[in-house]
């Protein structure tokens, strides 16, 4: 694919991943757990793995970190983000492309989810250094089943579509 | 690039419904003794409300001896007993007695509840909160 077409593919899924975070942003929480949120943005990072392969999963996962955090305004947050969103996306990677024949797309990305949330938790274990932490532990792992199903259906559908359309595939 | 996105439209596979049942599992199975691991820590101080008001302040330390409190709560009298650190309802006039078989409690955070008594014991104090300081997005 030539290098502005990727670049713009990159753009894309970056923006959509912004977006689809201030979107959530706007939501209230699910539940009375810190941390526990439904991960659109996710979708981006999970669209760029299955259509695009595994490089453009881990630059788009990158560069919507550090702008997403840079908007909020939140270093800490950037460390969390950055930390959850890079580990989960090489744990998705992995999964994609070691376990192809048993997991689809929903799969991989129910394991992304609770990876982000359980690297999460242990990132701001380091930076708040409180053991009372880990009693959310089981609470985020259950529930990233629910927005890891919602993330990886809402991802096949737009995978699905884009199949066959060349500029996406290109 | 067709590979990739061939993978795409695949259904449901076996793994990702024995993926799903194990992170339940799990998570379901560490609930009890992360939970326990991760209690607060000891308390110093037991504050006794009744009708959301604040009626009394207990000190908790190890040797302060065993003292009882009586409050009047809203259908009669409440017993709370304070000895070695913990506190715990001894009597209760309510119905259910609920607040009774809750036994010993010792940690900041934890509380004993008694509804129809309008009774509430809370511990407080004790190193740091057991409130998460930061909320992250």
């Amino acid at each position: 694919m030539p290098t502005s077409r990727r670049v713009t593919n990159l753009a894309l899924l970056v923006s959509i991943g912004l977006v689809l975070s201030i979107i959530e942003s706007t939501f209230p929480p699910l539940l009375p757990v810190p941390g526990a949120k439904l991960g659109l943005a996710n979708i981006a990072t999970v669209l760029a793995l299955y259509v695009f392969g595994p490089r453009m999963a881990i630059e788009v996962t990158v560069l919507r970190s550090i702008l997403g955090g840079l908007l909020r305004g939140s270093v800490v947050g950037l460390f969390l983000s950055f930390s959850g969103g890079i580990v989960s996306t090489l744990v998705m990677i992995a999964l994609y492309l070691l376990l192809k024949r048993y997991l689809s797309i929903v799969g991989v990305s129910v394991a992304g989810a609770v990876t982000h949330n359980v690297v999460q938790l242990a990132a701001a274990f380091l930076l708040i250094q409180h053991a009372a932490l880990f009693f959310y532990l089981p609470y985020l792992v259950l529930i990233s089943v629910p927005t890891g199903l919602f993330v990886g259906f809402a991802s096949r559908r737009v995978a699905v579509s884009l199949q066959g359309v060349s500029p996406a595939t290109g | 690039m067709e590979r990739t996105t061939k993978s795409v439209t695949g259904k449901i596979k076996a793994g990702d419904i024995v993926l799903v049942a194990l992170v339940i599992a799990a998570s379901i199975a560490s609930m009890v003794p992360v939970s326990r691991a991760s209690a607060g820590e000891k308390g110093s101080l037991a504050i006794i409300e009744v009708n959301g008001e604040e009626v009394r302040r207990l000190e908790l330390g190890d040797n302060q001896g065993c003292r009882t409190l009586r409050v009047q709560g809203a259908q009669g009298a409440s017993t709370v007993v304070v000895e070695y650190g913990t506190v715990w309802m001894a009597e209760s006039a309510c119905r259910d007695k609920l607040c009774v078989g809750m036994g010993r409690i010792d940690s900041t955070g934890q509380s004993i509840v008694c509804l129809p008594n309008r009774v509430v014991i809370r511990i407080t104090g004790g190193g740091k909160p057991r409130d998460v300081d930061a909320i992250t997005e």
